[in-house]
């Protein structure tokens, strides 16, 4: 019998007086453990403690069942078994959730989509567009990017499309989102380009009263500037103001 | 002798006084002048592109509505008066001046679009993008047709010039400009412009414009305020100038390559001229001659007729300049032309509600005028009792500007049209409220409308399209009766359209074409008749009370009387005709605006134009050359024979200016809107310092 030497800091000194005499010495030496500060791990203790216990209630009473290897290796089987049955049940679950959320992603993106129709007139009508106005491509590496791609997938030249009676009478045309932001952007970019050669820092402007004012100043009679009043200043005090007037004295 | 003073005593709505939120002024960004027709094509800021006629005394004929996505920053002619324009949203538009629509917008592919030219021949037109390409399209009969890319640049490409042979091309950039061969679209030379005049500077040195001369020599102005002359041939700078504390920004050079303008953001225009180096010798030199400062802000336009620079630029005025040299007959005509107010009327009245109805390129205002109690003398300005009161501010949804707008006499309907939309909105009064209700479904052919008018007694609602059609809505308590359409007459659209009705509800007139001025039977809805046709475009057009007089401004200042019922000029149209005007009366450089009646004093006719209401009184005299055409009243302690000796017919005043609008609400009671050339400055983006010794 390995006697291991308890890990005294997590078990209080009570616990082991319970056990019984053989604790006893082994109580002095938890305590004496206690004192100097044994560094422990505590969670490594509490179990092995109680094995120790249980291993020592059972040495003492009766010997181990015997088993003979033929039912070990059976219920061995049997154990691999129900482990490879609970795996495959679970995975064909799983097979089975990932396909119906796959379904019902299909499903809503068809909904959100245009009618089939619709979509195949539209790519109907961007490819026959393309090879009228072939000059109107700008590489060649574009168009043969236009003639690989998918029917209904992204394609640019399709963007702007006039479709003549896709509807009922209707013509409209379709557009690609994607296209308009970056067109956005890219106008939004050259408007910044030129307020900020002309009016950026660097430049050298002035407001619009300084530069009416300027007459004003070189006279013999000096005069006020152009905008001499300011009125913008304090904006929010008038209004509040009015709004009090016009609430004590409602017309 | 006294009929005008009654007029003009009684209370002044003035503008001014009240706060309102005015919106910018828009200014000009590209001009564009084919000397074919004599016409200027002048782009703004809002996109609006406006066709300017230069030899109608310099009248706007025909106008694009702006729209808020378009950032035009290009615009040129091509062969057959066609004309197109580029701008920031990457795409190519041509413009149909005789349907007044733009036919067709074409994305260029090449992100921003900075720059344009069209070449020699005319039939090739040449853009220079955001992303550094040039592109070169094919001008076919009805389109343009994407041709091919020359080699790409690093950066935007933000001038261009065609060598007048075709064969090279100068595209100015950022730091450089390069030089392209035009058959293999490859860059021949790269020359790199310094970024500030023998110095050092962090700021990038922008060409905003170059110019290709005949004999291989390339100008071109930039940001650091130079002009430079570069041969083309060896890549190498010739010449510098440097002309500016501020950025060079346009260029023309004259067809005859001896002269071009340069503008410059001191709101400067710089002549330079082509001049042998001695009086006897061949060799010549440009030279800078004249400085010209008739701009107070960056001048980002100009261009470079026969015999006149023109230049435009943010502060809105679009100022030509006859050269003395090059002027044949010096008279009024070689005078300095500065456009500054609109040549149409943008302003409508009800006279019976006294509301005025103000049209802006977004939005709508209604104004109720003040009133006043008080009387007084000749000249006196009286205190309102009630202030003008604004009623509505209507604003229109969508990026297109508004083309016209009108409201009815009895002030119960407001109509407005965009390019692609007509609204018509019937106004409810009770008490002090007001309240706006739509009317739904307004027909499609109604939209893209040039005019719009409301019969006198506000049943009928008459819209002329930009097709040439007239139409007649029946307006009824809610809702509305499409009554008739008159299909465009015979003859080349030459300005607006133009609307009047009588009074009485029974003729309708119109103009714009170059067959004359239609008169419409409304009654039996057919042509009645067509007064002659004159070479100048109408300016204004009205139909007097009672006698069904039609009276015609032109844009060369002649006034015309057509009586309807006798389908001929009256006497006293035949009269002037025949003694002519005053000769100060035609040389006022603004148009005719607007045209009013007396309901009572059927001999009397108010009009006005930017400068200036005359009244005329065709029981007086006509004045001849001699006369002083402008006699202010003379003062009442002057005998009564002086005053009968110096009164004539046109009795003028200057009082209100600049006038936007004038009319006569009733018999006592006239209505001025003026628009003070100081509230436009002030509304203006800020220009560049100058420094002047003593401040």
């Amino acid at each position: 019998m390995v006697q291991l030497r308890p890990r005294a800091s997590r078990v209080p000194p009570s616990a082991m007086v319970d056990e019984g005499q053989p604790a006893s010495e082994e109580e002095e030496e938890a305590e004496h453990g206690l004192l100097l500060g044994q560094p422990s791990s505590g969670a490594a203790a509490e179990p092995l403690e109680e094995d120790d216990e249980e291993g020592d209630d059972e040495f003492d009473d009766e010997a181990p069942e015997e088993l003979t290897f033929a039912s070990a290796q059976a219920e061995a089987r049997e154990e691999e078994r129900r482990v490879r049955e609970s795996v495959r049940r679970d995975k064909t679950l799983l097979k089975e959730k990932r396909k119906r959320r796959e379904e019902l992603f299909i499903e809503q993106k068809k909904r959100k989509l245009l009618p089939d129709n619709i979509l195949e007139k539209l790519t109907a009508a961007g490819q026959t567009n393309i090879k009228k106005s072939s000059g109107k491509l700008k590489e060649a590496n574009l168009q043969k990017e236009n003639e690989d791609c998918d029917k209904g997938s992204d394609s640019k030249k399709a963007k702007v499309q006039k479709v003549q009676s896709v509807g009922q009478n209707k013509s409209y045309l379709a557009l690609r989102l994607k296209d308009q932001d970056l067109r956005d952007s890219r106008q939004q970019a050259a408007k910044a380009f030129i307020q900020n050669s002309l009016y950026g820092p660097g430049t050298n402007r002035t407001t619009v009263n300084k530069f009416l004012s300027l007459e004003n100043k070189r006279l013999p009679v000096k005069k006020a500037a152009a905008q001499f009043l300011n009125n913008a200043w304090g904006t929010q005090k008038k209004q509040n103001a009015k709004r009090y007037k016009r609430d004590l004295f409602p017309s | 002798a006294s009929t005008s003073g009654a007029e003009h005593a009684s209370a002044r709505a003035r503008g001014a006084a009240v706060e309102r939120d005015e919106p910018p002024a828009i200014g000009i960004r590209c001009v564009a002048y084919n000397n074919q027709s004599n016409r200027l094509a002048v782009s703004r800021t809002d996109g609006t592109v406006e066709i300017y006629n230069l030899s109608a005394n310099y009248f706007q004929e025909k106008f694009f509505p702006g729209h808020e996505s378009r950032a035009t920053e290009a615009l040129c002619w091509a062969k057959g008066q066609r004309l197109f324009s580029g701008g920031l949203n990457g795409e190519i538009i041509e413009y149909d001046l005789q349907a007044l629509n733009i036919k067709y917008a074409m994305d260029a592919f090449g992100g921003p679009i900075w720059s344009m030219a069209v070449s020699p021949c005319g039939s090739q037109l040449l853009v220079g993008c955001e992303d550094g390409s040039v592109k070169l399209f094919q001008i076919t009969p009805d389109k343009i047709q994407f041709e091919r890319n020359f080699d790409r640049q690093k950066s935007r490409i933000l001038s261009l010039s065609w060598h007048p042979s075709g064969t090279h091309i100068a595209a100015g950039s950022i730091d450089y400009i390069s030089v392209f061969d035009v058959k293999s679209g490859s860059a021949v030379h790269k020359m790199l412009v310094d970024r500030q005049y023998m110095g050092v500077s962090k700021r990038k040195c922008i060409i905003w414009g170059v110019a290709f001369l005949s004999d291989g020599t390339v100008i071109s102005v930039d940001s650091a305020g130079k002009v430079q002359f570069w041969d083309s041939a060896t890549g190498t700078l010739v010449k510098n100038h440097l002309i500016a504390n501020a950025d060079v920004q346009s260029i023309a050079v004259s067809d005859q390559e001896d002269s071009f303008v340069v503008g410059t953001a001191e709101g400067t225009v710089f002549h330079f001229q082509l001049v042998s180096v001695t009086s006897n010798s061949s060799e010549k030199q440009w030279v800078r001659t004249k400085p010209f400062q008739h701009h107070t802000h960056d001048v980002r336009a100009v261009a470079h007729s026969p015999t006149a620079l023109i230049s435009g630029g943010t502060d809105t005025h679009l100022v030509i300049r006859p050269l003395m040299e090059k002027v044949e007959v010096k008279n009024y005509d070689a005078a300095l032309r500065k456009i500054t107010f609109p040549h149409r009327r943008l302003i409508s009245c009800s006279k019976k509600r006294h509301l005025l109805l103000f049209q802006f390129a977004h939005h709508l205002e209604l104004w109720r005028l003040g009133s006043t109690v008080a009387t007084g003398k000749n000249g006196d300005t009286l205190p309102l009792s009630k202030d003008a009161d604004h009623l509505l501010h209507l604003k229109t949804k969508g990026p297109e500007n508004i083309i016209c707008s009108c409201i009815s006499p009895c002030g119960s309907w407001i109509a407005y049209s965009t390019t692609s939309r007509f609204f018509l909105y019937r106004l409810n009064y009770e008490h002090d409220n007001i309240s706006l209700q739509r009317v739904s479904k307004m027909p499609a052919f109604l939209r893209s409308a040039l005019q719009i008018l409301f019969s006198e007694d506000s049943t009928k609602l008459f819209v002329a399209s930009n097709q040439g059609s007239l139409h007649i809505i029946r307006l009824l308590e809610g809702s509305f009766k499409h009554l008739h359409t008159f299909q465009p007459q015979s003859g080349t659209v030459e300005s607006m359209c133009l609307l009047a009705v009588s009074p009485d509800g029974n003729w309708l007139a119109a103009s714009g074409t170059s067959a004359g001025v239609h008169v419409y039977n409304i009654k039996h809805l057919k042509l009645h008749c067509t007064v002659p046709a004159y070479n100048f475009p109408v300016t204004a057009l009205a139909i007097a009370p009672s006698t069904n007089n039609l009276v015609i401004a032109h844009s060369d200042q002649q006034v015309f009387e057509y009586s309807i019922p006798d389908k001929q000029y009256t006497e006293w149209s035949r009269t002037i005709q025949k003694q002519g005007f005053h000769y100060l009366w035609l040389q006022r450089d603004t148009p005719i605006t607007h045209i009013s009646f007396h309901p009572k004093r059927p001999m009397h006719i108010l009009l006005h134009d930017a400068y200036m209401f005359c009244i005329i009184d065709k029981s007086l005299p006509l004045p001849n050359d001699k006369t002083l055409l402008y006699n202010p009243l003379p003062p009442t302690n002057e005998s009564d024979v002086i005053r009968r000796r110096t009164a004539h017919a046109f009795k003028i005043s200057k009082i209100y200016k600049p006038l936007l609008f004038m009319d006569l609400l009733d018999e006592r009671t006239l209505v001025a809107v003026e628009r003070p050339l100081d509230d436009i400055i002030a509304q203006l983006p800020p220009p560049i310092k100058k420094k002047k010794f003593g401040t």
